[in-house]
């Protein structure tokens, strides 16, 4: 085999991997699978109580676990270390567990190795979630939590690799766009040391040396090159490469979240961004689609739901979502970023500033500020919600014993108040929109290096205008509808 | 830069082991337990609600729940204790919880608040006089702004 030529920088910062104590852990063999239990554990509890306990969403663990502490905690995990939902993921650890019955045989189509399928998947997880008020739900919530599980599990045993995490996992292209905020990175400890590697270990897992074909320690499952990777997209800090590389070369290493937007470099397993549409259209959906998560569960939306059922003639909430669904996360982004690439074509001028390219360069920018309204509107119910699992764990537990075993719930116990909560998350709004202007100048720096202000005033106007709208939906009073399907 | 692996090689099989062959029994014991859980309360008792709520249509802020609880027969039921626990229909919500008390035989009212507009279900909870226990769920859809 051929040494490997690499041009990835050394990884300088703190190394979680030599953080003592996590660093301890994290390079346990047995790390990710205890995390795995764990999350399982918390699952198969999810799915049991939303299909048999009460069908009451603030007293079942499926609805608080999943729409309370789950999506709050894994957004602040992403902001704080990184893509550790994505470690412990328990459909991962079922996965594994089929293939030692049913070893896949074939490799994911070509044609389909992008993320469209991922996103239209995500889209359409938003879109059920507000036509069926799955958070009101105990027993739809476990059903989705069991045909995820299902859904993976088919796929996952058919194809090699991580075939669902990779194209497929609605939550994993959540957790790439998001991880692209996190403060640490998976990365080539000291790049000349994988320059001499003759064995590429971290993508072809470590082999016995007596038996070349048995794979001791598994390699990168989504096709990412430790010393060709850049950033955190499609890293599911799975920790496989961590533990495949014999020369101890592998550091999750911290580093400027966001920073990664502007690296125009070409990444293994993923290419150039700014060739990647459908990576393009992942930031959009992220940012688009956290715009109109959060703006479902404020007053003003009923009032538009009602405006246009009258005004399409329909009765039900379907036909009328569909619309708000194509307006928000299709027809604006497509005015805006269609706008703003014309009007920066106009400044820049010259050749290679077509209007698609434009888009797709500077697409990737809206990340940060989704990532901000994602932050402000799941840590609100965490926040806001905190406590409630205590309460709800006596009411199961009681339940389970027939007597209050963990004594009567507190039903009084929640967390901060929502008032106390609005610095916060306007906090984390600012911080969005900043880190989103910030990205969107490196990228027009390289581009028009005379005028880089001039060049990212139009995006600016864009990115001013969505964080506008996000304060705007936080300061909307709060209305959640969903005891019953609409009708 | 290269940005794949050198190409070539035996196809990769997984090597992973014991430890999850260890945990499985856990994990199915905990399911077990769990779903022991699924039998549940004993069933609600031959009791009939009846319920109004003041101001209607609900508003953020006070109301007064009535109920009128009678058996099968049509006869008030009395000395009831009852409680209600408000809740949004979205987890994590600051709940409302109430006593309620006996005004006239088998009518009972529980002064409360809405917190917040949007869809509420009132969970009546208690005992009969029997010492029975009794439950019963009480939708309130769309709570609206007070008025002006």
């Amino acid at each position: 085999m051929t040494a490997v030529s690499t041009t990835a920088p050394s990884a300088t910062g703190r190394d979680l991997l030599r953080t003592p104590g996590v660093g301890a852990f994290l390079k346990w063999r047995h790390a990710r699978l205890t995390l795995q239990i764990v999350a399982l554990a918390v699952a198969v509890a999810v799915v049991l109580h939303g299909l048999l306990g009460p069908p009451i969403a603030p007293r079942n663990l499926a609805t608080v676990v999943t729409w309370v502490h789950y999506r709050g905690l894994l957004v602040i995990a992403l902001l704080a270390i990184g893509n550790l939902f994505c470690t412990g993921c328990p459909f991962v650890l079922v996965r594994d567990a089929a293939r030692r019955a049913h070893a896949p045989a074939r490799r994911w189509p070509r044609a389909l190795r992008t993320k469209w399928i991922g996103l239209a998947l995500l889209a359409a997880v938003l879109f059920v979630y507000e036509l069926y008020d799955l958070w009101s739900l105990p027993a739809a919530t476990a059903w989705l939590l069991l045909g995820y599980f299902g859904v993976a599990l088919a796929i996952d045993v058919v194809f090699r690799g991580a075939s669902f995490c990779k194209y497929l996992c609605p939550i994993g292209q959540f957790n790439f766009a998001a991880s692209t905020l996190s403060p640490f990175e998976v990365t080539a400890r000291d790049p000349a040391v994988c320059g001499t590697c003759r064995t590429a270990d971290c993508i072809r897992g470590r082999r016995a040396p007596e038996a070349p074909a048995t794979v001791l320690r598994r390699g990168c499952e989504l096709d990412l090159f430790v010393p060709a990777k850049v950033g955190n997209l499609d890293c599911t800090l799975c920790l496989d490469c961590v533990q495949a590389c014999p020369h101890d070369n592998v550091a999750i290493a911290a580093r400027v979240p966001g920073a990664e937007l502007a690296d125009d470099r070409r990444r293994s397993g993923i290419g150039r961004l700014a060739a990647r549409p459908d990576i393009a259209a992942l930031a959009v959906l992220f940012t688009f689609g956290a715009l109109l998560n959060a703006f479902a569960m404020v007053s003003p939306a009923y009032v538009l739901e009602a405006w246009l059922a009258r005004a399409m003639g329909v009765t039900s909430e379907g036909p009328v979502l569909l619309v708000i669904f194509a307006s928000v996360l299709v027809a604006l982004p497509a005015a805006l970023l269609g706008t703003a690439a014309v009007v920066s074509r106009c400044i820049i001028g010259g050749p290679g500033t077509a209007v698609r390219a434009t888009i797709l360069r500077y697409a990737i920018a809206l990340l940060p500020l989704g990532f901000g309204l994602w932050l402000a509107h799941y840590s609100f119910h965490l926040l806001t919600g905190v406590l409630t699992i205590v309460p709800v764990a006596q009411s199961a537990a009681a339940d389970l014993a027939g007597w209050p075993i963990l004594g009567e719930p507190l039903w009084r116990w929640l967390g901060m108040r929502p008032g106390a909560v609005f610095p916060i998350q306007f906090g984390f709004v600012l911080m969005g929109a900043l880190g989103s202007f910030a990205t969107a100048y490196a990228l027009a720096e390289r581009d028009a290096p005379e005028r880089p202000a001039a060049a990212a005033a139009p995006w600016g106007v864009v990115l001013a205008l969505l964080a506008a709208a996000a304060i705007w939906v936080l300061t909307q009073p709060m209305e959640m509808r969903g005891v019953e399907l609409p009708g | 830069m290269r940005v794949a692996p050198p190409r070539g090689g035996p196809r990769l099989t997984d090597g992973r082991s014991a430890p999850l062959r260890r945990t499985l029994p856990i994990l199915l014991a905990t399911a077990a337990a769990l779903a022991a859980a699924a039998c549940g309360p004993a069933p609600a008792p031959d009791v009939v609600f009846e319920w109004r709520l003041a101001p209607s249509p609900p508003v953020v802020g006070d109301a007064l729940l009535t109920l009128h609880v009678q058996d099968r027969s049509g006869q008030p039921v009395q000395g009831a204790a009852l409680r209600v626990e408000g809740h949004m229909s979205h987890p994590g919500m600051a709940p409302v919880v109430a006593q309620a008390a006996e005004r006239q035989p088998g009518v009972y009212e529980a002064s409360m608040a809405f917190t917040m507009r949007g869809d509420w279900i009132l969970l009546v909870t208690g005992t009969l006089s029997s010492g029975e226990p009794i439950e019963h769920r009480i939708d309130v859809r769309g709570v609206q702004p007070p008025a002006e």
